[in-house]
């Protein structure tokens, strides 16, 4: 089960990642179409004490939004580690917004639907790790981090 | 330390970011934490936007891209950039120049009755400098200088007529290497050209070229500018003035004048004065009309008539959000569009005049030389009509207000320093030679929300002349000092070091002087050609100890100065963040180290405002024992 | 094997079952509902109501939920009585079912004021998927409606039947809405945007009688003002469903008392949901949260418990997200504090160009409130220092700020589950 994590020294703050996101959660895909859908970016970098932070949803093993959704518009796939987001049951209510405790997913106000990653399900990998420019974006399998460590 | 305080060292700024927070206004503060992240290729300069391959960027980790799409590398894309941005800040000043002497020519032909020589000795010296037969009648003489520094614009051949002031040797090094500056347009126009897709692709023939573009406007447009102006409107003497929002008087109509060109703002001046305004205003219960500056339009109106100036850039937001300003006239340059936004808060009238600059859905009301009281007029009385519309609950001036003497020019500072009687530059290298002064410095530029707002101006210039470095300043720069007391006489004797203080006791003037508006940066260049001149320091300038400085710079007019103050010779310090060129090594090492054995002066970039003086003092230490002068008096 | 009772078919009792499972697929679970519904989204009755959401998107989990869960389902009966000594439960039907363990989610009723006429045809309370059915018959005949009560329930009965064309009106004794949750400065900015979308707000005033001869033909209000309407629904708070424990040993106060292991005084029956009391971690009392969001997170608890662990739960708190004509609103635990009472410490932006509204209430540098309105952004994370109680001097400047972010609070918190940062 692959996740994304993020190298923050070489983030340098481009927001290609947003972008890149946006435009591949938009109708036909391309940047022109994601400006006039006004598709908000799932994933936002952040900046905090001269540091860069790519931040998207998690998927948390335990989430806190799926257990407090009370339109059970989200499900969570254990196999897959994905939050489901049924966007056809939300309601807009924006409980999942107040219980995110890393703040990843977003209110898009406009179309009353909160946005959060799904990590490209449709697609072999996310669009934000190949739109990284520094690579400061890994898709890694999670076992990853304890190669790290060795 | 509150957030207010982080954001400026001024007292009267905090006071103002307070009210807009309690009444939700944004400033260029809250803006630029809204920019964070701001994205790293840029700042790296290694993101080219140039042709419709890209855009591309250089992975500066060397695991992604090293190339553009058409292989320019990272030292090509920066060198590239940073050229361009020359070229525009060049373009700014120049233009500037451009206008005040199509109103010289204009007042030649009888058109613009408005205006008259103010300084007819200035005339005639630069009449003699172009070689104009003096016998001819005043008008003629006008017209002709007029016509030829026009035509200085447009030269295709030859080198501007101003590099003559240069020192000779400089002039030689400049032919040798090719930099000489032949017409204004042309230097820009090639600039640019050369930094089109597929043309230089060469970082150090680039950066040539960009000295040689940013000569032209230091040598060439800026000075223009500043002599034009002198002509027309006269030039500045030692003048009194307040600076500081506190300016802004409560029972009184204000009208704020910010930007660049005196032209206009010159007849808001009479215009403030007109009785027939001054008795409206008084029907309408004010007190009469009180004018203020922002940015170099303050400064030229302060130097000419000691016009206070209410703040520099990063002021012009505050001084509407005071709710007692009811006209901002812009005219051109650094004024920032959210003034818009923050005008529509207030009843405040937003009005620009120049054909160039305009803002969507802003009242408009074009400057004309032809007519040019008439419209400072009209505009002037846009204000005192709009004072019945200003909520008094709403208005909240900080008092903070600071006295200063500005109005020193070449022609008027080095000679006080020999008393009006010995009008020569002679004591002022002799105080050099002699170690009572150590040197001189130069601290210019913007304001930049990057940083404690003129934190890192007054800092470094109380650090200076605390070393015994008299400090020259224009610009932003200039103001920040003003606020922080340090153009008062009185100042040295508390922050100068012993030698500066003895001077500047002795002929009474403030160890730290305000030069003017940004493109009175020329007054530095000639002022540091008649050093040489004088003698006893050396044959260029690059030999002089001096030094100079933009610690809070955000234009790109700011680059160009610094540009064309490397390439006359001045070692230059930049704050804030270094041009965007550190992607690239080459380009960055070129600047900071190799551009000395080529020009005799290279840049540093540092942003720590001591350690920025401990460089330029370490700097004119060198060049005092390679003059072999004597040691410092006092040490 | 064992045998669970769940008493209640809504967000409390289906979590737990959930949670149970988890950890013990063979024991039988029993869920017991006096509604005629699988678990249904309670919450979303407002939208069917409105007609934003159908009838089939108001099912909690799939059909065949409890199939797969393997658990049987008794629907449209009450629990009459628990019988704690025998380990029963005795339903209405006099049915009766052991249990090893027991979970009383029996959730909570509206509570109807006493006026006369309140039994009249005509006036609801909004807690079913029957109310709403029940409303839906005489809405074709209805032009006004009266809401009493200006509350959660209240406001959104009168979102969804303005949004059905019907003329509506809120009748609300204190002087702003949604007093449970909000201030009174931040109330205004939800009253003008109902206000600005048409729908009446009456402040200060109670119904006193409803009038009609059977069928609703209006209320009359303390002044005597008589408001014309075939339609009355009541939101003016529930009353927990405790009638159940009334006649035993469990211990109740005005909800069935659970303590950090929602278990009640009997070792083998526990509670969560509407109807119980646990302990508040802002107010730091026991307190009834009746939330979906609290009800789940309380039935997660119990059922693990109930199936051997022994799993601490950190306590509820007040936390409500919801949104008006494109207004969206924020409330986390403490949302006002008495007028004078120098402990706390208040931070605010209040924009009303912008429609923006933010508060964020501090005591000895802990946060342990705050309303967001106009921009909801990062709401969580307030939620997750009040929770985590971390200590925000550092950061106190930050927090309203209009880039607060996690990486503001990252290096504050004490453990992290999720790795993010390499």
């Amino acid at each position: 089960m692959k996740r994304l994590y993020y190298r923050i020294d070489k983030c340098l703050g481009c927001r290609s990642c947003e972008i890149a996101c946006a435009v591949a959660h938009a109708g036909e895909e391309t940047l022109f179409c994601a400006i006039k859908q006004k598709v908000l970016p799932r994933k936002k970098v952040y900046f905090f004490e001269g540091k860069n932070f790519p931040l998207s949803c998690l998927h948390c093993k335990e989430h806190p939004c799926v257990d407090a959704c009370m339109a059970g518009a989200l499900v969570y796939d254990k196999e897959k580690g994905l939050v489901i987001h049924n966007e056809e049951r939300c309601v807009g209510c924006w409980i999942c917004v107040m219980v995110c405790p890393y703040g990843a997913i977003r209110p898009d106000i406009n179309r009353k639907i909160p946005v959060r990653c799904d990590k490209c399900k449709n697609k072999d990998e996310p669009a934000c790790v190949k739109a990284c420019p520094t690579t400061a974006i890994l898709w890694q399998e999670e076992d990853f981090l304890l190669e790290v460590k060795k | 330390m509150d957030k207010e305080s982080k954001r400026s060292i001024d007292i009267a700024v905090q006071k103002v970011l307070k009210k807009a927070e309690e009444e939700n206004i944004k400033t260029v503060w809250d803006r630029f934490e809204e920019q964070l992240p701001q994205c790293g290729f840029s700042q790296l300069g290694l993101c080219c936007t140039v042709c419709n391959m890209g855009p591309c960027r250089i992975d500066p980790f060397g695991e992604g891209a090293q190339t553009g799409i058409c292989g320019a590398d990272s030292d090509t894309i920066a060198a590239r950039n940073l050229a361009r941005k020359v070229a525009a800040g060049a373009s700014a000043h120049s233009d500037h120049g451009r206008d005040v002497a199509h109103t010289l020519f204009l007042l030649a032909e009888g058109k613009a009755h408005d205006y008259q020589i103010l300084d007819k000795n200035k005339l005639k010296e630069l009449a003699k400098e172009l070689e104009i037969n003096l016998d001819l009648p005043e008008e003629k003489i006008v017209k002709e200088v007029a016509w030829r520094i026009l035509m200085e614009f447009g030269k295709q051949q030859d080198q501007l007529i101003f590099i003559k002031r240069a020192p000779e040797k400089r002039q030689n090094l400049w032919k040798k290497l090719g930099i000489s500056p032949r017409g204004v347009d042309r230097e820009i126009v090639e600039t640019l050209h050369t930094t089109n897709m597929g043309v230089d692709n060469d970082y150090k023939n680039l950066i040539k070229s960009a000295l040689k573009c940013s000569l032209s406007d230091g040598w060439g447009g800026s000075m223009i500018a500043t002599d034009l102006q002198d002509i027309i409107l006269g030039s500045p003497q030692p003048i009194r003035g307040k600076v500081n929002l506190g300016v802004l008087k409560e029972d009184f109509v204000n009208i704020v004048v910010h930007g660049h060109e005196p032209i206009l703002s010159e007849m808001a001046v009479k215009a403030a004065k007109d009785p027939e305004l001054v008795k409206l205003a008084k029907e309408k219960g004010a007190q009469g009309i009180n004018l203020a500056g922002i940015c170099c339009t303050a400064n030229e109106v302060l130097m000419r008539h000691g016009i206070p100036v209410a703040g520099n850039f990063l002021h012009q937001e505050l001084a509407i959000i005071t709710g007692a300003v009811e006209v901002m006239m812009v005219d051109v340059q650094c004024i920032m569009p959210a003034l818009k936004d923050v005008a529509s808060c207030f009843h405040t009238k937003l009005i620009t005049t120049n054909p160039k600059a305009r803002f969507p859905g802003v009242e408009h009301i074009e400057f004309e030389p032809q007519k040019a009281y008439e419209v400072a007029k009209k505009i002037i009385r846009l204000g005192v009509e709009n004072f019945s519309y200003r909520n008094k609950d709403r208005v909240n001036i900080p008092k903070q207000q600071m006295d200063l003497v500005a109005g020193f020019t070449k022609e008027i500072v080095f000679r006080i320093l020999g008393g009006r009687y010995r009008a020569t530059y002679r004591p002022l290298n002799e105080a050099i030679i002699s170690g009572r002064l150590r040197g001189i410095a130069g601290i210019v530029g913007c304001n930049n929300p990057k940083q404690t707002h003129d934190y890192f101006h007054t800092t470094l210039a109380k650090e200076l002349i605390k070393n015994d470095i008299l400090v020259l300043q224009t610009g932003c720069s200039a103001i920040a000092s003003a606020k922080e007391g340090l153009l008062i006489p009185e100042a040295a004797k508390e922050y100068a070091g012993k030698g500066l203080q003895e001077i500047c006791e002795a002929v009474g003037i403030p160890a730290v002087l305000h030069l003017g508006s940004c493109v009175d940066n020329s007054r530095i260049l000639t002022a540091a050609s008649e050093i040489i001149a004088e003698g006893g320091l050396g044959e260029d300038i690059s030999d002089l100890p001096a030094a100079g400085a933009a610690p809070e710079w955000m234009s790109e007019k700011a680059i160009t100065i610094g540009f064309y103050f490397v390439a006359s010779g001045v070692y230059t310090v930049f704050g804030a963040s270094p041009f965007a060129v550190l992607g690239s090594k080459n380009v960055s090492s070129y600047l900071t180290k190799e551009l000395e054995e080529l020009v005799g002066a290279r840049f540093d970039f540092c942003d720590d405002p001591f350690k920025m003086a401990k460089l330029m003092i370490e700097h004119i230490d060198k060049k005092r024992e390679l003059l072999k002068l004597k040691p410092l008096m006092y040490q | 094997m064992k045998q669970f009772v769940i008493a209640g078919n809504s967000a409390a009792g289906i979590s737990a079952v959930e949670a149970i499972r988890t950890k013990d697929k063979e024991s039988k679970i029993i869920v017991i509902s006096d509604e005629d519904y699988p678990s249904y989204c309670r919450c979303l009755i407002s939208y069917y109501l409105a007609g934003e959401v159908g009838e089939d998107k108001l099912l909690y989990r799939p059909e065949n939920f409890y199939k797969d869960y393997n658990i049987e389902l008794i629907l449209n009966k009450k629990v009459l009585r628990v019988d704690p000594k025998k380990n029963r439960v005795i339903l209405e039907d006099k049915t009766q079912l052991n249990f090893d363990y027991l979970l009383i989610a029996t959730g909570a009723s509206p509570k109807f004021p006493d006026i006369a006429g309140i039994k009249k045809r005509g006036v609801f309370g909004f807690r079913t998927i029957k109310d709403v059915k029940d409303i839906e018959k005489i809405l074709p005949y209805t032009k006004t409606a009266c809401v009493l009560g200006g509350g959660l329930i209240g406001l959104k009965v009168a979102y969804a039947l303005h949004r059905r064309n019907i003329e509506t009106k809120i009748i609300i004794k204190s002087r702003q809405v949604l007093s449970q949750i909000l201030d009174f400065e931040a109330a205004r900015f939800v009253q003008k945007k109902l206000e600005e979308n048409g729908i009446e707000i009456i402040f200060g005033q109670d119904a006193v009688e409803i009038i009609g001869d059977g069928d609703t033909k209006a209320i009359k209000l303390e002044s005597g003002k008589i408001i014309g309407c075939s339609l009355v629904i009541v939101g003016k708070g529930i009353i927990p469903n405790i009638d159940l424990v009334k006649e035993t040993n469990i211990k109740f106060n005005e909800g069935i008392i659970s303590n950090e292991y929602m278990q009640t005084n009997i070792p083998n029956i526990y509670t969560a949901g509407d109807v119980c009391e646990s302990f508040d971690i802002t107010l730091g009392t026991y307190a009834i949260n009746a939330l979906w969001p609290v009800a789940i997170e309380q039935g997660k608890v119990a059922g693990l418990n109930m199936a051997g662990e022994s799993f601490k739960y950190e306590g509820s708190l007040g936390m409500n997200s919801l949104e008006f004509f494109g207004l969206a609103v924020v409330s986390l635990g403490m949302y006002r504090i008495k007028e004078n009472d120098t402990s706390f410490e208040e931070l605010k932006i209040c924009d009303e160009k912008r429609n923006i509204y933010k508060k964020l209430i501090l005591k000895n540098n802990l946060l342990v409130g705050g309303i967001l309105i106009g921009d909801i952004r990062n709401s969580g994370l307030y939620l997750r220092l009040i929770k985590e109680k971390v200590d925000v001097s550092a950061i106190k400047e930050k927090l309203l700020a209009e880039n607060f972010s996690y990486p503001v609070i990252k290096d504050l918190l004490k453990k992290e589950k999720e790795k993010i940062y390499v």
